[in-house]
């Protein structure tokens, strides 16, 4: 609010705009002013409180209204709305609490709207209309006001209110519409309840009212009276601006009695009381520019904190990746070596695998050549001794010689051919087909070729086989099998010996063939030579006999491959027992 | 009885000499020596055949397995055959085995195992395995012949030539025109694998030729055939005469 006066303007001019300033500052007055109606009013609301006990923000709001503390109010009465949707009760309450700091901060839109959601239960509603007057006041739409006092006034006399600040207002209003003869009533009205209460605030304003109102009519005489009279009452008032503005008025009026000895003095004391209030305005706005200034400072250090924060979180975020990729590195790097040595074991592994048998097929070989080198020397031999007695016509001698070439021959060539079979099941390059086949079929068809042999050593053989029986594997798999076992039941027979051949079924999976015979035997050493389970070939022990072990490791392989299982039983000198385990067809 | 008749497609002389000398001894007709895989097919086709014994190499190819190929995706000439091989090539294998059903030799082989490969072929073209090794059984059967096992010997009967066939529990009487044979077959497996518009059950325990009646007495419940064999009638398998349009 300006509180400039423009002296230089013309007398109505200028005598109307001092009547304004004094009724606007009325209202602050009239308002701020802890009168009795007031404190019975504060008195009620502090016993609604009272029984509305839970309402916490209620109570707040209530406290925050009557200490006029308007920030707080605004805000406690809107939380206590915000919980409080039903009880209209205390709804109209905070609601009338909020449009009446809204109208003391002046935001009279704001205001009307909080005035608008009391409802007419309101028990205060008068006070409704009387704030609903003042606004219409303060924005000079002076009709309206009057409608909303005059309400009040027919309302009847009410406790929570001033009568005279009621008064007070209607004459002002009439003032303003240029009815001075109701606006006189009022006033004189009210200057005669504000003297029966004794109020001495309100009755210096009512004197300047009453002043203005004679003022206005050029009624001079009595309007310097009551300007007089409101100046000295002011003397004794504590409130600069009452003092400024009684001092102001006199200082106009006695200007325009030409009298300006007075108004010089008049106009003094209104400067020096203006003064002070611009003191006080200026330690106000300083202590605002000092508060705007600490807040800005405060608000400049929570940035500061805020970005500090920042920073930091980012810090602890950046170190937090670099953690993570730290650790995920380590741990890739220990898998990765994990991974190597497990790789570089089994390398290893492979590779002494390998030696192994590298060393296994060179030896091999060099028993394989060894033994065709002497088989084919003695073919040679036996062939010049052929030719000579072929000379001499030693007819006899040629028969033996011819039956010794062959046996040769068929050594070497069961020889060659496990060598190509061991071959082929090395590279996998072996076709392999199991279907069901008959045993004894199978037993006879392979038995054929070792008939002359049988006959050479005189070796009694024989065969039981159930006929019927089928069983499951690669026919020529088996062959391979059974043509070693024979081979070497042979081999290692005395004259006169005796090879059978016979299966038992050991149940539903599996037959067993046993190929027995009653020759030379094995020692377990070289028993348990032949069934270890390595690919490594044996040392020679019977030098007199072709023999590698090439035959007896190829079985194994060959019966491991059908699913089945060579076994042998043998002692020195007691005969060899061999034991096929046979899976059967039709599983 | 007939005799099998084989052809043998082998380019080495020494080999199918000795083969020849085998099967000949074994009671087998060998139509004819192929060295090529034309020439394989030209006898094939000249000559009514029961079986090939095919070796796998020809001149270095593998024209044995061709002309397997060949014959078994032609229909109605499809025949058992016997691969022989030396070889024992993994890949050569794998093709061989595509040409079902199959079954191979491998060189040097002796007469047992040849005279088994011959009738382990046959078992298995006509899918009735295990039955020229088992002692119930002695008998194939195909669409034209039963192939017939008796002492070590396989021979053919044209299913044509029979009359009838006599049920005695597990053996079956085979009555032709001019022999009568008997056989180890069970009657549900010959009532499966015969052609049933041509065998017809006239009894428990007869199977008769339809295209060799020539009498039927409804009176006396008999059948008279042809070589004035006399066969009954029996009430529960008289409904075949409905196929025949009668004349009354």
């Amino acid at each position: 609010m300006s509180l400039t006066l423009n002296y230089i303007q013309n007398c109505n001019c200028f005598r109307y705009k001092a009547i304004a300033i004094l009724c606007v500052l009325y209202f602050q007055f009239g308002y701020s002013q802890k009168d009795e109606n007031e404190i019975r009013f504060n008195q009620v609301l502090i016993k609604k409180t009272k029984q509305a006990k839970d309402q916490v923000y209620f109570k707040k709001a209530t406290q925050f209204y009557i200490n006029k503390n308007h920030d707080s109010t605004l805000v406690y009465a809107m939380k206590c709305i915000s919980i409080n949707k039903k009880n209209s009760d205390v709804l109209d309450f905070c609601h009338y609490y909020r449009a009446y700091t809204f109208f003391v901060k002046k935001m009279y839109p704001s205001s009307k709207k909080e005035l608008d959601l009391i409802s007419k239960k309101f028990p205060f509603y008068t006070n409704v209309t009387i704030i609903l007057g003042n606004i219409a006041f303060d924005e000079s739409k002076f009709n309206d006001a009057l409608n909303y006092y005059t309400q009040v006034k027919k309302a009847g006399n009410n406790l929570y209110y001033s009568n005279t600040n009621l008064n007070k207002n209607l004459g002002s209003c009439y003032m303003f519409l240029k009815d001075f003869k109701q606006a006189e009533k009022y006033l004189l009205d009210a200057e005669q309840t504000a003297i029966q209460s004794k109020d001495s605030l309100i009755i210096p304003n009512i004197y300047n009212d009453i002043a203005n109102l004679y003022y206005e009519q050029y009624k001079d005489k009595q309007a310097i009276f009551y300007f007089k009279k409101a100046y000295l009452l002011s003397k004794t008032s504590t409130d600069f601006k009452l003092k400024k503005l009684t001092a102001g008025n006199m200082a106009v009026v006695e200007e325009n009695r030409n009298n300006y000895k007075q108004a010089i003095v008049y106009r003094k004391e209104y400067d020096q009381w203006k003064d002070s209030l611009n003191d006080q305005n200026k330690i106000w706005t300083v202590a605002n520019a000092e508060k705007k200034f600490a807040v800005t400072q405060k608000q400049k250090e929570i940035k500061l904190l805020e970005a500090e924060n920042k920073v930091k979180k980012t810090q602890r975020n950046g170190l937090l990746i670099v953690a993570f990729l730290l650790l995920s590195i380590l741990g890739f790097g220990v898998f990765i070596y994990r991974q190597k040595i497990k790789s570089n074991k089994i390398i290893l592994a492979q590779k002494n695998d390998l030696d192994e048998l590298n060393a296994t097929k060179d030896k091999l070989f060099s028993i394989v050549s060894h033994d065709l080198r002497s088989s084919v020397n003695a073919l040679k031999t036996s062939n010049s001794k052929l030719l000579s007695n072929l000379e001499t016509k030693n007819y006899n001698e040629l028969d033996v010689l011819l039956h010794k070439n062959a046996s040769i021959a068929n050594s070497s060539y069961n020889l060659l051919d496990n060598l190509l079979n061991w071959s082929l099941q090395q590279t996998n390059q072996q076709y392999f087909y199991q279907e069901s086949i008959n045993l004894n079929a199978i037993v006879n068809q392979v038995v054929y070729n070792y008939k002359p042999l049988f006959f050479d050593k005189n070796i009694s053989f024989e065969s039981k086989i159930d006929k019927q029986q089928l069983i499951f594997a690669d026919a020529e798999a088996f062959k391979i099998v059974l043509r070693n076992v024979l081979d070497n039941a042979i081999k290692f027979s005395v004259q006169n010996g005796t090879i059978s051949i016979y299966n038992t079924k050991t149940n539903n999976y599996f037959c067993q063939l046993i190929i027995e015979d009653t020759g030379v035997g094995m020692s377990k050493t070289i028993l348990d030579e032949l069934l270890k389970e390595s690919p490594l070939l044996f040392k020679k022990e019977n030098n007199e006999i072709i023999g590698t072990g090439l035959g007896m490791q190829l079985c194994k392989s060959m019966m491991a491959k059908n699913g089945g299982k060579l076994d042998i039983e043998s002692k020195q000198g007691n005969g060899t027992k061999i034991i096929l385990y046979v899976p059967v067809a039709g599983n | 009885m007939q005799k099998l008749n084989i052809l043998i497609i082998e380019d080495t002389k020494n080999e199918s000499d000795s083969l020849i000398a085998v099967l000949t001894e074994n009671n087998y007709t060998i139509v004819g020596v192929a060295t090529t895989f034309s020439n394989a097919l030209q006898l094939f086709y000249e000559h009514e055949i029961d079986l090939v014994i095919i070796d796998i190499f020809l001149n270095g190819q593998p024209d044995g397995i061709t002309f397997a190929e060949t014959i078994s995706i032609t229909p109605n000439s499809a025949k058992p055959f016997v691969f022989l091989t030396s070889s024992k090539d993994r890949q050569i294998f794998e093709r061989a085995k595509l040409t079902k059903p199959y079954s191979f030799l491998m060189k040097p082989f002796n007469e047992l195992e040849i005279l088994y490969a011959i009738e382990f072929a046959i078992e298995k073209f006509y899918n009735q395995t295990n039955v020229f090794l088992s002692e119930e059984e002695n008998t194939v059967i195909s669409k034209e012949y039963l192939f017939i096992k008796k002492k070590n010997i396989l021979k053919k009967v044209m299913l044509n030539d029979i009359i009838f066939i006599e049920v005695d529990e597990r053996y079956c009487n085979i009555v032709t025109e001019t022999q009568k044979y008997l056989i180890n077959i069970s009657l549900t497996k010959l009532i499966k694998l015969i052609d049933q518009k041509k065998f017809i059950r006239t009894h428990r325990s007869f199977i008769v030729n339809s295209e060799k009646i020539e009498e039927i007495i409804l009176n006396d419940n008999l059948l008279i055939l042809k070589g004035n064999h006399k066969v009954n009638l029996s009430d529960n398998y008289k409904s075949f005469i409905n196929q025949f349009q009668l004349l009354k």
